[in-house]
């Protein structure tokens, strides 16, 4: 039985030694090939911009960009500056929507292409208004930076920023009429992201946070501090919402470990009573 | 046999409820949870307070919502949500489309998605004429 | 009214008769040990992974479209609905472990040798279709957790050459894990491994029955006549009646086990969802961690480190073969472990590569 066993295995295991070179082959697909399937598409931008040949303040570019908030979610270069990011002849050419860098008063339309929103606030404001009238005024590059975005904080509000232009004093009154929204919506961001973990998925309450602090956050780009406290109420209403909807779940995670809890507890009772019964001698 | 009969009851007395725990369970499971529409209280309009080519913003079941009154194809409302990330879509008069303003994503009077992130077109909202007046719900 | 209930069975069926030959008068070896009672606990974990499944069923949606968002309102929305899919996954995890547990403890014990190969045979492939169901019913939720580790384990069988490509083809129902995969394997979770693996338990069953229970190695000299010339039932006249003794041993092992069910969902309700659990299914976003479950891990790990993934596999099939048919390989007599070192060495040896690379396998 064994030795039929035995040679059944030599039988198999001879041919996988001659095909050992099919391993460097497979190694490569299998162990590096992407699970998609997809080859991770070239961005000829990317390479370009970030080789040896490219002056070097052009290379950090594409570090700024791959750490950045747009490189995070697979927003790349053609997606605000255009041209063909996989054909090396049309990647900068202006028939493939090539728009190169803007110049310094064309650069809120150009992140406007995207950001509507926040563009039609920032063209009524005092802000937008000087910028138009080509006096010294900040475009989105002077808060937000060009390549190396961050996720948006109050804290790009601060006075080595606003006080190249004038005094910090309103930027300040700005950022004090701000603060207790932004601290309640940082609250439930992190309150979700809690939930998450617990298993539970808060799709509509992620949904409603991100909808109410986008508008808020555009909402400031009016630099108008009035507006921004008349409305304060408002987006205050929907964040209590959620708050009210996280602290339910949380009351339901409570009563499932309650009553999961309970459940344990007698089935160890009548494990631990049917073992004394067995142990107790009949009569 | 004191110490028998104690256990036995014991017994009993811990089977039976777990097992109406877990029958309280079950019964509540199987007798399943209200389907959302007869949930949501329906809205009444009347047809001539939105004019041809006009929109009106609504609450229904707590989503904010739009109805349109489209000059070629009559009325129709969708969900205001963008299925991007959840931001509120505006009706764009001139260019008759529904663009969301946190990442341009533009959708039709139909509710597909013409441009942009959104994976999905808008929510569309049941929409009925009777007599005078639109029943959204 | 009892007694009523009683006569008008016996009348039908000659009630008494069945209860006293089945249960009062089947005897269990006197040096019977609580694992003997693993394999009823299995059957038990099984029972509720059905009753479990049956519950959801009712609410799942198998469509890529759906199906999250059916797992989250099953989660959130339907009443009880969190109990049943948690007993559900937790339980999956604890039948597999039962179900190792109670191999390993027939092994030890030499409980499948001679008469009861078919009996082994039965068992191993019962847990080979165990972990199947595992795997199938992984890929459910649509998760990016079960995208990702279906789309891993189902590239496995392309290191084949030749044949490999169409086995995964056949596998996932096209080039990429799709709807198509949701689907059969969704069919083969809920409508094809149900059926067969009832009959395969249906047989294992009968098989001890009719054989008879085998006593331990251990205290009793067991002697089986060699060679086997005839049929005989293995029984133990001076052994325990089946009720109470064994029977009560038996409740409060499935207590045991619920016991455990519930420790785990009370304090760790998140043991086996980790974050990509939460997250839904998103072909073009590979997370950093792909791994399939953990009883899948040595296996995986092995193929990784075995330069020929074709040898690989081919170890992989032949180590399953061996263990599918493990009492036709050792017909050594000697039923008492304690008594056969090498076979000790060997065992614990490959028991602990299996667990040295199942954690290599997370990291």
């Amino acid at each position: 039985m064994r030795y039929f066993f035995l040679s059944l295995m030599m039988i198999v295991v001879l041919p996988s030694i001659g095909v050992t070179g099919y391993r460097e082959n497979f190694e490569q697909e299998f162990l590096t090939k992407t699970w998609s399937g997809e080859q991770v598409e070239e961005n000829l931008c990317i390479s370009c911009h970030s080789s040896d040949k490219m002056k070097p303040e052009f290379r950090s570019i594409t570090d700024a960009w791959q750490a950045s908030w747009h490189g995070q979610n697979n927003i790349s270069c053609e997606h605000c500056h255009g041209g063909d990011p996989k054909d090396a002849k049309t990647s900068m050419s202006p028939q493939r929507g090539f728009v190169g860098t803007p110049r310094y008063q064309e650069v809120p339309d150009f992140c406007g292409k995207c950001h509507i929103g926040i563009l039609s606030n920032f063209i009524e404001s005092g802000h937008g208004k000087a910028l138009r009238a080509a006096r010294k005024a900040p475009n989105c590059v002077t808060c937000h930076g060009s390549h190396g975005i961050r996720k948006a904080s109050i804290d790009i509000i601060n006075e080595q920023l606003c006080s190249r232009c004038h005094s910090y004093e309103r930027a300040k009154i700005m950022k004090q009429a701000l603060f207790l929204t932004e601290k309640k919506i940082g609250q439930l961001e992190t309150g979700l992201e809690e939930l998450r973990r617990e298993g539970i998925y808060p799709e509509a309450d992620e949904k409603s946070l991100f909808s109410t602090q986008a508008e808020f956050r555009a909402l400031f780009h009016t630099v108008d501090v009035d507006l921004v406290k008349d409305r304060t109420e408002e987006f205050t209403a929907k964040l209590d919402l959620i708050d009210r909807n996280i602290r339910a779940t949380y009351r339901e995670l409570r009563f499932r470990k309650n009553f999961s809890a309970f459940l344990m507890l007698a089935f160890t009772g009548m494990g631990i009573v049917i073992f004394l019964l067995s142990q107790s001698k009949e009569d | 046999m004191k110490r028998r009969r104690f256990l036995q009851t014991f017994l009993a007395f811990l089977g039976s409820i777990t097992l109406f725990s877990f029958v309280n369970s079950l019964v509540r499971f199987l007798a399943a949870i209200p389907t959302r529409p007869t949930e949501a209280k329906k809205i009444f309009i009347r047809k001539n307070e939105i004019p041809s080519g006009g929109v009106r913003t609504i609450i229904y079941n707590n989503i904010p919502a739009i109805i349109i009154n489209r000059p070629d194809k009559g009325f129709i409302a969708f969900s205001r949500e963008c299925t991007h990330l959840g931001c509120l879509v505006e009706y764009d008069h001139g260019k008759q489309r529904l663009i969301c303003p946190c990442h341009a994503g533009s959708y039709d009077l139909e509710g597909a998605v013409i441009s942009g992130p959104p994976p999905k077109p808008l929510t569309a909202i049941p929409l009925k004429i009777e007599g005078e007046n639109l029943v959204i719900g | 009214m009892l007694k009523k209930i009683r006569m008008w069975f016996e009348v039908r069926i000659g009630l008494d008769d069945l209860i006293k030959t089945k249960v009062l008068d089947y005897r269990i070896p006197k040096n019977i040990n609580i694992f003997y009672t693993l394999g009823f606990i299995a059957m038990i974990a099984y029972a509720v992974q059905a009753v479990t499944g049956i519950l959801l069923f009712i609410y799942y949606i198998p469509h890529p479209d759906h199906a999250f968002r059916s797992v989250q309102d099953i989660m959130t929305k339907v009443p009880y609905g969190w109990l049943f899919r948690q007993m559900h996954v937790v339980g999956s995890n604890l039948m597999i472990t039962v179900a190792i547990l109670h191999m390993i403890t027939v092994f030890l014990m030499g409980n499948y040798k001679r008469p009861r190969e078919l009996t082994w045979f039965g068992g191993a492939l019962s847990l080979l279709f165990t972990i199947t169901f595992g795997f199938s019913g992984y890929l459910l939720p649509w998760t990016q957790l079960s995208y990702w580790a279906t789309t891993v384990v189902t590239s496995i069988p392309t290191a084949l050459p030749v044949i490999g490509e169409p086995i995964a083809h056949i596998l996932k129902g096209g080039d990429h894990v799709t709807a198509s995969t949701l689907s059969r394997f969704f069919a083969l979770h809920v409508a094809i491994l149900p059926p067969l693996f009832l009959t395969l338990m249906g047989i294992h069953l009968f098989l001890i029955n009719r054989i008879g229970i085998s006593a331990t190695p251990f205290g009793i000299v067991d002697e089986e006549k060699r060679p086997l010339t005839e049929y005989k039932r293995k029984i133990h006249p001076d052994g325990y009646p089946y009720y109470p003794s064994f029977f009560q041993k038996q409740m409060y092992m499935m207590m045991g086990y619920f016991a455990v069910m519930f420790f785990i969902i009370t304090f760790f309700p998140t043991m086996f969802f980790p974050d990509e659990a939460n997250t839904p299914a998103d072909p073009f976003r590979t997370p950093s961690q792909i791994r399939p479950a953990w009883y899948l891990l040595a296996p995986y790990q092995l193929m990784k480190l075995i330069p020929n993934k074709f040898f690989g596999i081919t170890l992989m099939a032949i180590l399953a073969a061996i263990f599918l048919l493990w009492p036709f390989l050792d017909t050594y007599r000697e039923k008492n472990v304690l008594k056969r070192p090498v076979l000790r060495g060997v065992f614990m040896f490959l028991l602990i590569t299996w667990v040295v690379l199942l954690f290599w396998g997370r990291t």
